[in-house]
């Protein structure tokens, strides 16, 4: 029961905001007899090793469909090979799918012409790239207007705006440097600022942090999730790090081979991964930030059978979106051994100490033979 | 049929289009012609202007602002060791025959590597003939062109031309082929055109081979050049063949000498120029 309001709850805050981008069924094959395995699919629904086997193609991406949000950021995970790449370069139509459409602001991106597709791009799909990709021998300054320039803004005006987005990412005394004086950190923030001075509505980003050392990397996430929200831009983040995912994404998306596993918010994935695959990625992960009441709260009745001694309204209240950590910490300040959940000014479920471990080991709730 | 009747049928065919090339284009020759030499022409009396000194201070001031003070002092130096042994006009001439067929075979070549480096199947297509060009030896490009175009410097620039060619066109293409790939999808993905790609991607990352190319086209002139004495070029080259003619050992050396001291002049100004174009780009 719990498992069900949980899941409505996080669709529920999404659905309400409008559509930017949506894949429907998207395919991707790669290959000499590309064309013909397309067909095979559309007709026959041939799966990813028979496209293999029978046509020599790969699937880069296989039957994908998504939808990200205003305003939210959307992380894809998966490994080298997953597709994760492909689907990104989908999305402002780097590579052109096989099958399937792409709407971006409601428009089918595969009917745009050359000069709607440019112009999209330049305006409202902004990308950064794992290796930052900033052009040597211009400054720093230069380097974040490349997009400005490219769509032909005067060069005092871009000079300005470049400068404004550099100062978001804290880069603005170094505008007449060049990427070399630059420390690999740095220049990813130049790639940011470029990407945010075009002002576009959404931002994809492609394993932007990966080749950075971990303490940067996570700067940087902090960064990238605040400055983005701040903005109110939407953005796409392709990772293989989960827990890269998890501390910057609304949503997440896990890949494999080609398929999207699982879609849903960090705790959805953690506590209630969709197969053993996703389910081995999460076993690494700590729960205590993510794990909240509403999932690890048992019924007030059953509490109240098991503990007839104890008034539930004695005890200390939590919302039930507190993660682990806070319930963690109400139980020590509390003298009792368990902590109410109250939603709308009434007790909906009880966290026990026997709750909190379980949440944290990720093990279902076992209840005890004898009490 | 004879194998040797097949070759002797060939050799008279090519004899007999040569003939009737020469008969037939004598206006297209003509015009070629005179482009070469006014060319050739305008940049003689240009390095001519003024006298020995000053342009050997002028390429000694430039050297020193490409390269380094050694570099200025010693292409002065070199310059004016040219005069002291007598061969001036015959140095500048030589200079003015390889700027006049550098400058032309960089002019057709770059385009034509430029739309090579797009186009995979011009690229296929050049390959094997800018293979033959440079394999075959140079000299057999005298005798077609002294057949055309007769006695004289435009015989030596025609056959400089060609040979200056293969290395722009080679070099141009590789570069504009060798654009990292993660700059090419910024560019799409920044919504650039395919001009705006060339001018801001594709051609700066090229700039540095580009300039490798136009360093080995002067070098290939420069051989050429000397060669090129035996159909009346004039200049240096000129002068040795006629030195190894009458055995004149001392004549020989002394403009082997010149020779030298100028290819290695325009050899470090170019190579450095690159240099300086790499260190801009990376």
């Amino acid at each position: 029961m719990n498992r069900i309001q949980g899941n409505a709850m996080s669709t529920a805050i999404s659905d309400t905001s409008e559509v930017l981008v949506e894949c429907r069924n998207v395919w991707k094959i790669f290959g000499a007899r590309a064309t013909a395995a397309v067909k095979a699919v559309s007709e026959r629904g041939l799966s990813k090793r028979q496209v293999l086997q029978d046509f020599d193609c790969v699937v880069g991406v296989s039957d994908a469909s998504l939808k990200v949000h205003r305003g939210e950021i959307f992380c894809i995970m998966g490994l080298s090979g997953s597709g994760k790449s492909t689907l990104i370069r989908l999305l402002n139509r780097l590579i052109e799918p096989s099958l399937g459409t792409i709407t971006v602001k409601g428009r089918d991106i595969a009917k745009l012409n050359a000069a709607e597709l440019r112009d999209m791009r330049a305006r409202n799909i902004g990308m950064v790239f794992q290796s930052v990709a900033l052009l040597p021998h211009r400054t720093v300054l230069e380097n974040a207007a490349f997009g400005l320039e490219v769509r032909g803004v005067p060069k005092d005006e871009r000079n300005k705006t470049a400068k404004a987005a550099l100062d978001k990412v804290g880069l603005s005394d170094w505008t007449s440097r060049l990427p070399n004086e630059l420390s690999g950190g740095m220049q990813q923030r130049v790639g940011l600022a470029r990407a945010l001075a075009a002002d576009p509505e959404i931002i994809l980003m492609d394993e932007p942090f990966s080749a950075l050392d971990p303490l940067i990397r996570r700067q940087l996430q902090d960064e990238f999730r605040q400055l983005t929200k701040s903005l109110g831009k939407s953005a796409v983040f392709i990772t293989h790090d989960l827990e890269e995912a998890i501390r910057i994404g609304d949503r997440i998306a896990i890949m494999k081979d080609g398929v999207i596993v699982q879609v849903g918010t960090a705790e959805d994935i953690v506590t209630r991964p969709a197969d053993d695959y996703v389910a081995e990625f999460v076993a690494g992960i700590s729960r205590i930030h993510l794990v909240k009441a509403l999932t690890v709260m048992q019924p007030v009745e059953t509490f109240a059978t098991s503990h007839p001694g104890i008034d539930v309204s004695s005890l200390m209240q939590a919302t039930p979106d507190a993660d682990i950590a806070a319930l963690i910490d109400l139980t020590m300040k509390s003298d009792r051994d368990a902590v109410a959940v109250v939603e709308d000014g009434r007790i909906v479920g009880v966290v026990t100490t026997r709750d909190l471990l379980c949440g944290v080991a990720g093990t279902p709730d076992i209840h005890p033979v004898a009490a | 049929m004879e194998i040797e009747t097949i070759t002797d049928a060939f050799d008279t065919r090519v004899d007999d289009a040569l003939s009737w090339i020469g008969d037939n284009g004598e206006w297209l020759f003509d015009a070629i012609r005179a482009v070469l030499e006014g060319t050739f022409d305008g940049i003689l009396w240009l390095l001519q202007l003024a006298p020995f000194y000053v342009v050997a201070v002028l390429m000694g001031l430039l050297a020193w602002r490409v390269i380094n003070t050694t570099a200025g002092v010693l292409t002065a130096a070199g310059l004016v060791a040219c005069a002291m042994m007598g061969l001036w006009a015959e140095t500048m001439s030589t200079l003015a025959l390889v700027a006049t067929a550098t400058v032309l075979a960089l002019a057709v070549g770059i385009p034509i590597g430029i739309v090579a480096g797009f186009s995979q199947s011009l690229d296929r297509f050049l390959e094997p003939l800018l293979d033959l060009i440079q394999t075959l030896p140079p000299y057999i490009y005298l005798l077609p062109t002294i057949a055309l175009m007769g006695y004289g410097p435009a015989t030596a620039l025609a056959a400089t031309f060609i040979v200056a060619m293969p290395p722009a066109i080679r070099l141009t293409s590789l570069g504009i082929r060798m654009t990292p790939s993660v700059f090419i999808e910024l560019g799409q993905a920044s919504g650039m055109t395919s001009w705006q790609m060339f001018t801001k991607i594709r051609l700066p990352f090229a700039l540095p081979s580009i300039m490798a190319g136009v360093n080995q086209s002067l070098m290939m002139a420069f051989g050429m050049v000397v060669i090129a004495g035996i159909v009346g070029s004039g200049g240096l080259g000129e002068t040795i063949y006629g030195a190894v003619r009458t055995l004149d050992i001392a004549t020989s050396i002394n403009a082997a000498i010149a020779i030298v001291i100028v290819t290695m002049v325009l050899d470090r100004l170019t190579q450095n120029a690159a240099r300086n174009v790499k260190a801009g780009v990376q």
